[in-house]
């Protein structure tokens, strides 16, 4: 029995599709009530917060898991990623206030000192420390686009799928950092004791041309 | 209470008693086969580890300076150490030199670990040609991992040399990025790098299998229907063979794309896995390319294993304490310690209750779950769990036997 962590929120409904379109039984994730472990057929599945999911698969609770590349990044987990399924498509990028816009256009040493306010500090820690330059990190674990509103902070780094979110507050995007999308993954150790099975499911993924 | 350094640890308890007993099985199992205690200095210089480090390890360095002014880092990793001894320490006949250790290392955590100091066990074979020496280490850490309870793990292995021979074909810089791949575990980009990129067809279908050649030994014969009869697969069928021969092909399986540290390893490397833990146990390989930065020609083989890991799933772990409670009632300590040490020569671990009350040494036994208590003076021996009492005699006879 393969053990498969799955995100809960928003992106449920599209992996529950996905799961379907590859043939994995879905029945009881559909009526999944409040379980957060179910069994269907030769799957366990284990619905966990999307922040959780990498952790669960690097410490061997999951064999497989279906994670968004940017908490994949954010955890660090050492994990084997086998498919870019393509869904859940959006990007990470730096926004904030149109005046900061010319900062972003000039050299990098322009960004000095900046605050950042994200849900994502490491990623911000590699992608500004891989610059040179040096920032003000500022952890937040929801509404980050208020920081600049409110003061707390120059700009933001968060995920941004259609960016109306970031007009409603008044935000442009001032730089991208990377695109991001969901991927199936596998622990280093299902990878080695659980081939067979894995690959089936890889397979299944590139039959239908993920 | 005092607060320790964020990322360390005092280990005491249960779990230190079963590090211990691992700790002595597996320096013992390997002073058998001519292996040495080695205890390497916990500072290194600086200025010799900081190229013979492999890349991964030097990136999490813990430097400090001595009193002495000189930049030093906490020892990171033992071989180096190890490598560094054998060649001021050693002529070129009295190689080969086997090393088995067991002590702390230090690290800057990566994420999502969190200590920056673990316990390792060891052993480094160094300055020995051929397969023999990659055999001799791998049965004896297998038979030690069995004695310790620990016969649900298996050996994962791979050989650099596969890697290296496949990517020698191809322009380096799209072979740095497949191998950077391969180390990250990032399969979907290495197969959307391959895809764009045109490599040549000789190698293609091998390079498009990689990452599939996992498994059991048919693992070997599929790589030799990609790549023909091969050099670079000769150690790990010799492997596979010696292995299986010695009676654990079963605990042998086989990654050809396990890649790590294509600068410092060189041969067959390896992961160890228990069932019972997500993570490698630990792991090793071949890393002659060290000794050849020390000016030794020849081959090194070691591994290192997660201490407090292997302890936690060990036999020695949660057995229940075989100690006994003695009272030595009117007894002088003298006396009291003289007959404590006739019960630990016949193999029992003995504690002494220097406690003047008899009911309060019973029940402070009792509490502390010792199965037995006794009476040193009246030479009675009392289960703590059911009352049931024994004359000594009686009791080393029967029950406690």
């Amino acid at each position: 029995m393969l053990t498969v962590a799955l995100p809960t929120g928003r992106v449920m409904n599209e992996v529950i599709e996905l799961l379907d379109s590859i043939g994995l039984p879905s029945a009881r994730l559909k009526d999944r009530g409040r379980k957060l472990v179910l069994e269907d057929q030769n799957y366990r599945y284990i619905l966990a917060k999307p922040m959780d999911v990498p952790l669960y698969v690097d410490h061997g609770v999951a064999d497989l898991a279906l994670v968004g590349s940017d908490v994949m990044w954010e955890a660090g987990a050492s994990l084997i990623e086998l498919i870019d399924t393509g869904m859940g498509k959006c990007r990470i990028v730096i926004a904030g206030p149109k005046e900061l816009e010319s900062r972003f256009i000039g050299h990098e040493s322009e960004l000095m000192w900046l605050k950042v306010a994200t849900k994502y500090p490491n990623i911000a820690d590699a992608h500004f420390s891989s610059r040179g330059v040096q920032v003000e990190i500022i952890h937040l674990h929801g509404s980050i686009e208020l920081a600049p509103r409110l003061g707390l902070s120059d700009c933001i780094m968060d995920i941004v799928q259609t960016g109306s979110t970031l007009k409603a507050n008044n935000l442009k995007v001032l730089a991208n950092v990377t695109p991001v999308s969901l991927r199936l993954v596998a622990s280093r150790k299902s990878s080695e004791f659980h081939w067979n099975e894995i690959s089936d499911i890889v397979n299944r993924f590139r039959s239908i041309g993920r | 209470m005092s607060r320790l350094p964020k990322g360390c640890t005092n280990v005491g308890g249960d779990i230190a008693s079963a590090m211990e007993q691992c700790r002595e099985l597996f320096i013992s199992s390997f002073s058998a086969f001519g292996y040495k205690p080695f205890w390497p200095s916990a500072l290194q210089l600086l200025e010799t580890a900081w190229d013979r480090l492999p890349e991964s390890i030097r990136t999490r360095l813990i430097t400090i300076s001595t009193p002495f002014g000189e930049p030093c880092c906490l020892r990171a990793d033992i071989t180096l150490a190890a490598v560094a001894y054998l060649s001021a320490h050693h002529s070129p006949e009295e190689r080969p030199l086997r090393l088995c250790y067991s002590d702390r290392v230090y690290k800057a955590p990566q994420r999502p670990e969190t200590y920056l100091e673990t316990f390792q066990i060891g052993a480094e074979l160094l300055g020995w040609e051929g397969e023999g020496a990659d055999i001799e280490v791998l049965n004896l850490l297998l038979k030690t991992l069995d004695k310790m309870g620990l016969d649900d793990t298996h050996l994962v292995l791979g050989d650099v040399k596969i890697v290296q021979k496949a990517m020698e074909t191809i322009p380096s810089q799209l072979a740095q990025q497949l191998i950077s791949c391969l180390e990250k575990g990032s399969y979907s980009t290495y197969f959307k790098i391959l895809q764009k990129s045109s490599v040549p067809q000789s190698i293609l279908p091998f390079l498009k299998a990689l990452p599939d050649l996992k498994g059991d030994s048919q693992v070997i014969a599929r790589t030799e229907n990609l790549l023909g009869s091969n050099d670079c697969l000769k150690s790990l069928k010799e492997i596979e063979r010696a292995m299986r021969y010695l009676g654990y092909g079963n605990r042998i399986r086989f990654d050809l794309a396990l890649a790590r540290e294509l600068n410092y390893y060189s041969g067959p490397i390896f992961d160890i896995y228990s069932s019972r833990l997500g993570k490698p146990l630990g792991g090793g390989g071949r890393y002659d390319g060290l000794l050849f930065k020390y000016g030794i020609f020849g081959q090194a083989i070691g591994f290192a294993l997660d201490l407090e890991s292997a302890a936690a799933i060990s036999r020695f772990k949660g057995s229940r304490s075989s100690t006994i409670m003695v009272w030595p009632g009117g007894l002088s300590p003298a006396e009291a310690i003289i007959k404590a040490e006739t019960l630990i020569a016949r193999d029992m671990e003995v504690e002494i209750s220097w406690s003047a009350d008899r009911k309060e040494s019973f029940q402070l036994t009792r509490m502390r779950d010792i199965p037995w208590w006794i009476d040193l003076l009246h030479d009675i021996a009392i289960n703590t769990s059911n009352n049931e009492e024994y004359s000594m005699q009686t009791w080393i006879e029967g029950p406690k036997c």
